[in-house]
């Protein structure tokens, strides 16, 4: 018996996208290594070895993948409805801020503690989303811009906030600001031994797939994805878009600050200013490439885990530099952004009135 | 004299699998006026842009003046003196009138800059000549339709066209201002000049043309002089078949108001007031038109009506309840429906699916057994029953919108808004561009539906449509109410246009 | 405090530092009258202030040092169209990536070349110098806020008043402007909408590369490593706020250049630095904030 398994067109082509920017991305990578002096496949093994090759390194791969997975979706919420939240960076200092000073200072049991703690900076992040949603609400000021702006502004600011609470002055060494180390009922459990692969990962897990049920199977999630698409059909089918955009916005940034949460609770256990080192910006990339997708989203997130796990057993043991990876990562981005449908369709066309011209002359 | 200026020769434009012009022909002498007729779809507008430049021809030639020409774009055709006043305005509204008409065509000064006297006192010159008068200094934006027009014939005579063609330019127009661009018209054919004429009114192609040529479907199926035909005869050539409507109405129970708008006043999006203290009731199984001159305030009326704008005064009673500041949502859960006007930026959204897009307002106003819930049975038997009851034309209900013809897409709002047994419907242009069946069927679904007791509130550029379904006609202008008008069968359009220009008595709109 | 605000230092400062902002905005004012969203302008600075660095490096020599920085923003500008003007991309996350990985790829390639992290620092790398002008001498004020500045900033003098004269006054600044409102239009008068889209996104590329040059070339003859660190956003919200007029955009940049000035200039009082240094990027909100409220008050009128 014969299987029949027909993809339709449009699946073909993004299945296709995805395989040749995997393919050029690849190649660029080989390119950029060999320019260092560095061997390809060696460096290739040493990402293999990184990222999966032992159990410690898994671990690593899991520890990254973690904030990738929760800032993806943060993205995800606030794109799927065409709302540019690039703050998300911003959303999760203030966050983890939040979560470390509640994890050092309030003395709970661990049952309670971690939920207070997550969600402590999950207010603070959707706090800090706040100021650019009602911004663009009332004043239609760029959602883009005014997120970009405040990023800056959160690094500066929660710095200050860590000398301001811990009575530092300024000439202390960068290395030693940091907020009190965070008590034990506070911190999450590890998964696997001396990594710092925690229970965040679960946690991850949690809300990629409640954000998928939420656009799956509920009306809110309905009119979450026609905001998106049509903000002018949704207003006139009767959706409160005012109330919709406030609260897109502050459950992104409720999502963000939630990751500088398990950030804090799970690998770091306290808060270093700039600690977050570009992970709101992997979040951002995620959500493209995984195409708004949440569930895509774990799957990236993993991939960009093992990436992120990879690079660094790179850099120890081929010498070459793990910022390689970071430019790969937006390369990809670069190239699974290409509208490849687009581009077929006007081929087609010409192709097709070719095709008529011929046959009508040879008529 | 009768020379021939113009001929296109066996045109030929395909796109994708869509054949828009298929063998084509068409020969213009110089200063007469060429009608080229034929429903939506035809290729009218093919055939212009083939003509103007902007679509290159698969197949074909064209020759001016007895010279083969190819035009790569439409400055070549332009070079050529032919010229083209499209139906969608092409003008730049953040520019002045000035600095539209030289876009393209600049006059230079020192080696590279604009030299924008000159080219002044070249347009004003050009414009007395054919007696136009245009301000050169406003900013498109804040010029009326009529206005803009104007400029775009006074553009393409600029341009130095011979021939001048004109893409469904009634459309925008009262009788009174189509009666204006007429006289233009003919003044321009005795300068010499050559206008071509795109249209589907019949009435006008008699009134105007020394030739017509008729299009269906692509193909050329009539060249002949107004003398030699009627309107049914044209009709049967566009169409193939009899097409004079003939709506149905009996007579009906017309009883108490049931929405009551009472010295209402909107704001346009610039921030001028565009509504100006309109009063007026619609009744129950009442179709009520609104008839106006595009941009006389009949959208920011509708839109205050559904709650997309804030009325900045006056009151909204419906069944005697104050809706005046409602949102959209509490009107729809209030069972009033509102077929949009703009239907592919406000109607639906191409990117969604069908059930998406039937669903939409249903979710508010009937909601799911399970109100949070997304209930797919339901919402596919919903719009099943759309699809079925207003022929659709689709082969799965989980195909996209977008894909669908622009009648098809019409038919699935217009039956997404009255199955849900909506009490009041606002109605916006149900009919814009799409072809002759769906019209037929759209007009009749509106009758049926006020037969069964529902209010309509009608608005409609189009002054035929507005007097073939209403049963009373408010005409709009420039904001306010100019006339409130029974629609009895001695009303005529002449009587209406005169009010479109505010022509009249105001006092009529108080009652 | 109040003297310090308005001292002829800090107003010095201002005007040095406004110098590769009002740079790219001028540029990203193209960029918005023809409508192209061009959020991948900070990678445009990043990179090309890479390049000005490497080129003045390479030959020892400042002018140098423009050309490649000029040439490496026109390069950017060509991956940026080809991919929003041929793909078919989202031009918002086009410039998200292209911003992330300017940050890699001029961080890698600075280890590559100087082999150094952090930062870069060469006696070969040589700078723009001040330039004395006596007249200006004479004035007394503003002479001496105006006087003995770096040649770049100059340049962006003349750049602004050149752009406002080619937007306003050329049939290339007609064609810009016509772009971005109609396209159609555009069209239909015969005027290739691709080639001035493109054409915008070059003056962009120059005009962005021009401004990534100021930041290591302006005197400090170092490059570090996200140098940009937010101009290019700065630059690009000016021009919204200018809505696209070089000359009030420039006036944004004023702005912006002042509250960072007025952080190296407070740096020395009791508020933390930490807060001090946020100064620019609340201003830009602010400045957004206010625009917008001017115009929304104008609407309701």
């Amino acid at each position: 018996m014969k299987i029949k398994f027909k993809l339709s067109q449009t699946t073909l082509l993004e299945i296709m996208k995805y395989f040749i920017a995997v393919i050029l991305v690849m190649v660029i990578g080989a390119v950029i290594i060999l320019s260092q002096g560095n061997s390809p496949l060696e460096a290739l093994r040493a990402m293999i070895v990184g990222s999966v090759g032992s159990p410690s390194a898994i671990g690593t791969t899991i520890r990254w993948a973690t904030p990738s997975i929760i800032t993806g979706i943060a993205a995800v919420v606030a794109f799927k409805s065409g709302i540019w939240n690039c703050g998300i960076e911003g959303q999760m200092y203030f966050g983890a801020f939040a979560a470390a000073i509640a994890g050092a200072a309030l003395p709970l049991p661990r049952f309670l503690h971690i939920p207070v703690c997550l969600l402590i900076g999950g207010l603070a992040g959707m706090a800090f989303a706040f100021i650019p949603a009602i911004l663009k609400l009332k004043l239609n000021v760029n959602e883009l811009i005014c997120t970009l702006m405040l990023n800056y502004a959160a690094n500066l600011f929660t710095e200050y906030l860590v000398f301001k609470y811990m009575g530092f002055d300024a000439s202390e060494l960068a290395d030693a600001i940091a907020t009190p180390d965070m008590l034990p009922t506070a911190r999450l459990s590890v998964i696997i031994p001396k990594t710092s692969a925690t229970t965040a990962f679960f946690i991850a897990i949690a809300i990629a797939v409640v954000i998928f049920l939420l656009y799956r199977y509920t009306v809110k999630g309905y009119e979450l994805k026609q905001v998106g698409e049509n903000l002018r059909f949704s207003k006139y089918g009767g959706i409160n878009y005012k109330r919709t955009f406030i609260m897109i916005f502050l459950l992104s940034g409720f999502i963000s600050g939630v990751c500088g949460g398990t950030e804090m609770t799970g690998a770091f256990g306290k808060f270093r200013p700039a600690f977050a080192l570009n992970l709101g910006w992997d979040g951002v990339m995620i959500a493209s490439i995984a195409k708004n997708n949440p569930l895509a989203v774990i799957l990236i997130s993993i991939i960009w885990g093992m990436l992120k796990a990879g690079s660094f057993q790179m850099e120890r043991t081929t010498s070459t530099n793990r910022l390689v990876v970071m430019v790969l990562q937006s390369v990809f981005v670069l190239l699974v952004a290409i509208d490849y449908e687009a581009l077929l369709r006007q081929f087609k066309e010409k192709r097709q009135i070719r095709k008529l011209r011929i046959q009508k002359e040879e008529v | 004299m009768e020379d021939i200026i113009l001929e296109a020769k066996h045109i030929c434009k395909y796109f994708g699998s869509l054949t828009a012009n298929d063998d084509v022909s068409l020969s213009v002498r110089r200063g007469t006026v060429h009608s080229v007729i034929g429903e939506n779809g035809a290729g009218k507008s093919t055939l212009m842009n083939i003509i103007s430049g902007i679509y290159k021809p698969d197949r074909g030639e064209i020759y001016v003046k007895g010279k083969h020409a190819v035009f790569r774009n439409p400055n070549d055709a332009t070079k050529c003196g032919i010229g083209m006043v499209h139906q969608e305005f092409m003008l730049f509204p953040e520019l002045t009138v000035l600095e539209n008409l030289m876009m393209g065509y600049e006059t230079k000064k020192y080696g590279g800059f604009l030299d924008k006297k000159q080219a002044a006192k070249d347009i004003l010159e050009i414009a007395e000549k054919y007696g136009f008068s245009i301000p050169l200094d406003k900013r498109v934006s804040e010029l009326p339709v009529s206005l803009l027009q104007q400029v775009e014939i006074v553009k393409v005579l600029y341009k130095g066209a011979q021939i001048i063609i004109l893409d469904e330019p009634t459309s925008v127009l009262t009788p009174q201002g189509i009666e204006g661009l007429f006289q233009a018209i003919r003044y321009l054919t005795r300068q010499g000049k050559t206008v071509i004429l795109i249209t589907h009114k019949l009435k006008e192609v008699m009134e105007i043309s020394d030739y017509i040529t008729v299009l269906k479907n692509g193909v050329v199926t009539g060249n002949l002089r107004p003398d030699e035909t009627d309107e049914h005869g044209l009709a049967n050539l566009m169409v193939g078949r009899q097409v004079l409507f003939n709506t149905k109405k009996q007579e009906k129970q017309i009883a108490e108001p049931v929405l009551t708008v009472d010295d209402l006043t909107a704001l346009g999006s610039d921030g001028t007031e565009k509504v100006k203290h309109v009063s007026f009731s619609v009744r129950k199984g009442e179709i009520l038109g609104i008839a106006g001159v595009a941009g006389s305030g009949q959208s920011e009326l509708i839109e205050a009506i559904f709650g997309l704008r804030s009325p900045a005064g006056g009151t909204i009673l419906y069944k005697g309840e104050d809706i005046t500041m409602a949102a959209p949502r509490r009107k729809r859960e209030k069972k009033i429906g509102y077929v949009p006007q703009d239907r592919i930026s406000t109607g639906c959204n191409v990117n969604g699916t069908l059930i998406e897009n039937c669903i939409m307002g249903y979710h508010v106003a009937h909601k799911f057994r399970i109100p949070w819930l997304l209930g797919k049975e339901e919402a596919a038997a919903f719009t099943g029953s759309v699809v079925e009851n207003y022929q659709v034309k689709v082969q799965d209900i989980h195909n996209k919108i977008g894909d669908l013809s622009g009648g098809n897409i019409q038919k699935t709002i217009v039956g997404r808004e009255f199955a849900q047994n909506n009490d009041l419907l606002i109605i916006e242009d149900p009919t814009r561009g799409i072809d002759v069946g769906a019209i037929e069927f759209i007009w009749q679904k509106i009758i049926d539906i006020a037969q069964q007791g529902v209010s309509v509130l009608l608005v409609s550029h189009e002054l035929g449509e507005v007097m073939e379904l209403s049963d009373r006609i408010l005409v709009m202008y420039n904001g306010g109410i100019a006339a409130d008008l029974e629609n009895t069968p001695d009303l005529d359009e002449k009587t209406i246009g005169l009010y479109m220009l505010g022509g009249s008595n105001s006092q009529m709109c108080k009652k | 405090m109040l003297q310090l605000l308005f001292s002829i230092s800090t107003l010095s400062a201002m005007i040095r530092l406004s110098a590769p902002i009002a740079l790219a905005a001028v540029g990203s004012a193209y960029g918005h009258k023809a409508r192209i969203f061009n959020i991948g302008l900070e990678s445009y600075v990043l990179t090309s202030a890479f390049f000005a660095t490497w080129g003045s490096y390479l030959f020892e020599n400042a002018l140098m040092g423009l050309v490649f920085g000029i040439v490496s923003g026109i390069v950017m500008s060509a991956v940026f169209g080809t991919f929003v003007l041929h793909f078919k991309s989202d031009p918002i996350v086009i410039g998200i990536a292209m911003n992330l990985s300017a940050w890699g790829f001029t961080t890698l390639l600075m280890s590559n070349i100087f082999h150094t992290r952090g930062s870069v620092m060469d006696p070969r790398i040589k700078s723009f110098g001040t330039v004395h002008i006596p007249f200006l001498d004479r004035i007394p004020f503003l002479g001496s806020i105006l006087n003995n500045q770096n040649t770049l900033v100059y340049l962006s003098f003349l750049v602004v008043i050149i752009a406002q004269i080619v937007m306003y006054k050329t049939p290339f600044g007609l064609r810009i402007r016509g772009v971005g409102s109609n396209e159609e239009a555009m069209q239909s008068a015969g005027v290739s909408v691709l080639k001035y889209k493109w054409a915008s996104l070059i003056v962009t590329g120059v005009l962005a590369g021009a401004a990534g040059t100021c930041l290591p070339l302006c005197g400090i003859s170092m490059f570090t490593e996200n140098m940009s660190a937010g101009k290019g956003f700065l630059a690009v919200s000016a021009a919204r706020i200018g809505k696209g007029d070089p000359l009030k955009s420039f006036f944004a940049c004023l702005i912006f250049a002042f509250a960072d000035a007025l952080s190296v200039g407070l740096q020395g009082f009791s508020i933390p630095s930490q807060l001090v240094l946020t100064a620019p990027y609340i201003i830009t909100v602010l400045v957004m904030c206010l625009t917008n409220l001017g115009e929304l008050r104008k609407e309701s009128v």
